[in-house]
């Protein structure tokens, strides 16, 4: 049994290295090798997945996005989908549960596009605090939600990843944890629900770190 | 890929490199072994465990001792609570079997789809090679068409010199026959001018004769040359009268 629910988001191993942040690139090993001509089965999915997402944030970037643009977010999709899944499975700590991994993806992402922005399309960045259409009255109002709406970016984008991971996470222990002092007729029923649970998490898994790639593919596609 | 098979071709180097040096010293730009992509996945038993570890197992405990000593030792980590099931088991087992069912439900799809696409990748390789293959082959027969073509032109070559022959020969000819007509005119003048040197020679011999004759003729001779000729046509006109 264990002694506190947030024990599985510890990222302290032995000797109290915080060494469980090391799986965060475990995904690194799940890239397909690329040494022979002819493409593996795996190599032939893991191309179609990224092509569909180049063509995707392609058509999200719009004309005005510069060539390649593209592969920082597949990446991105790349990283956060990899420590989804594989924090799914069981003795491996999810650095996505951990606003420490989010955040830090987050906001110099966005802090990156903001400056850019000011910088480079000064007129262009506050005129996007009054949405078109604004009655006259309404815009100092207007003015401070967007401003608002926007500084908040990186928070909802890092939140929004976080909480979902954990809220799985947290689904998946709470049943888990009831196993051990059931019957054996109860633990089938245990078992298909966990089923049923991480196949939403696994879909979860999948749609959080889309979101993530997407919602960063937009923020950068209106500051240019 | 983190995979079994790629780990045993990855061991494979060391051996490739050493028969790579061995074939080097023996025959410089011999055949070099070539690494060999393994076609298919490593044997498994039980759908996961692989074929090798039942093999290290068999020669001492035939072919009961693997599954003995697995559960065995699953028992033991279980029963001295090395192993503990907690909550991180059941998520597990519950993946273990979902990861199964999409195994096998999924897996089959993916696989016609994937390989579908690898065939695509390698007919569209091998339709290359086949293009070029026949480039290839297509520029050897124009090449032995050309060759056969340039015999044809030594041929026209042979035809040729002999045309030239032959006009150098008309040519000789015709020269020779200039030479021979320009000596005759020459030859034919010389005649032509020995006649005429003849003939005017003659001329001139038969008047002085006839100058000197008439000049040694006295007019003594001439006068009884007259009477003479007085008496004969006398003597004559008497005959013809008697006649």
């Amino acid at each position: 049994m264990m002694t506190n629910l947030f024990s599985v988001f510890d990222p302290s191993a032995i000797f109290n290295f915080s060494l469980n942040w090391l799986s965060t690139f475990l995904g690194l090993l799940m890239i397909p090798s690329i040494y022979w001509l002819m493409p593996s089965r795996y190599n032939i999915m893991w191309n179609s997945i990224l092509l569909t997402l180049h063509k995707e944030f392609k058509t999200l970037l719009g004309p005005s996005g510069h060539n390649g643009s593209t592969f920082i977010f597949i990446s991105l999709f790349s990283l956060i989908l990899f420590n989804n899944f594989m924090g799914l499975f069981p003795y491996i700590f999810t650095s996505t549960s951990h606003l420490t991994l989010t955040l830090s993806l987050a906001l110099p992402l966005w802090l990156c596009f903001m400056l850019y922005g000011w910088i480079n399309h000064t007129q262009h960045m506050f005129a996007h605090l009054v949405p078109q259409g604004t009655p006259a009255i309404l815009m100092p109002f207007m003015v401070c939600i967007e401003t608002i709406s926007n500084i908040i970016r990186p928070g909802t984008l890092a939140v929004r990843l976080t909480a979902n991971m954990i809220a799985g996470h947290l689904l998946l222990t709470l049943l888990g944890n009831t196993g051990p002092s059931m019957s054996y007729i109860l633990v089938t029923f245990l078992l298909m629900a966990q089923i049923a649970l991480l196949v939403l998490e696994s879909a979860v898994a999948m749609i959080q770190s889309y979101v993530f790639a997407v919602l960063s593919t937009l923020y950068s596609s209106e500051v240019n | 890929m983190f995979s079994r098979a790629a780990l045993l071709t990855a061991q494979r180097p060391l051996t490739v490199a050493a028969t790579r040096s061995a074939a080097a010293a023996a025959a410089p730009g011999g055949a070099i072994e070539r690494r060999q992509r393994p076609e298919h996945p490593g044997k498994v038993r039980l759908g996961f465990l692989p074929e090798e570890w039942f093999q290290f197992f068999y020669n001492k405990t035939g072919v009961t001792g693997p599954y003995t000593f697995g559960v065995g030792l699953i028992t033991y980590l279980c029963s001295k609570e090395i192993y503990v099931m907690e909550h991180e088991y059941y998520s597990g087992l519950s993946l273990g079997i979902m990861a199964i069912i999409a195994v096998k439900k999924l897996g089959p799809v993916i696989a016609k789809w994937a390989d579908g696409e690898i065939d695509k990748i390698e007919s569209e390789w091998k339709e290359g090679r086949e293009a070029e293959l026949k480039v290839l082959s297509d520029a050897i027969e124009a090449e032995k068409k050309e060759q056969w073509r340039a015999d044809g032109a030594l041929l026209l070559m042979e035809a040729k010199k002999e045309n030239i022959a032959l006009q150098l020969e008309a040519a000789f000819r015709e020269r020779a026959m200039n030479v021979y007509s320009e000596v005759k005119r020459r030859l034919d003048y010389q005649v032509e001018c020995r006649h005429v040197e003849r003939r005017l020679s003659q001329k001139h011999m038969v008047n002085w004769i006839t100058t000197n004759v008439l000049a040694s003729i006295s007019p003594q001779q001439e006068k009884e040359t007259l009477n003479k000729c007085i008496a004969d046509l006398s003597a004559l006109a008497l005959r013809v009268k008697s006649a």
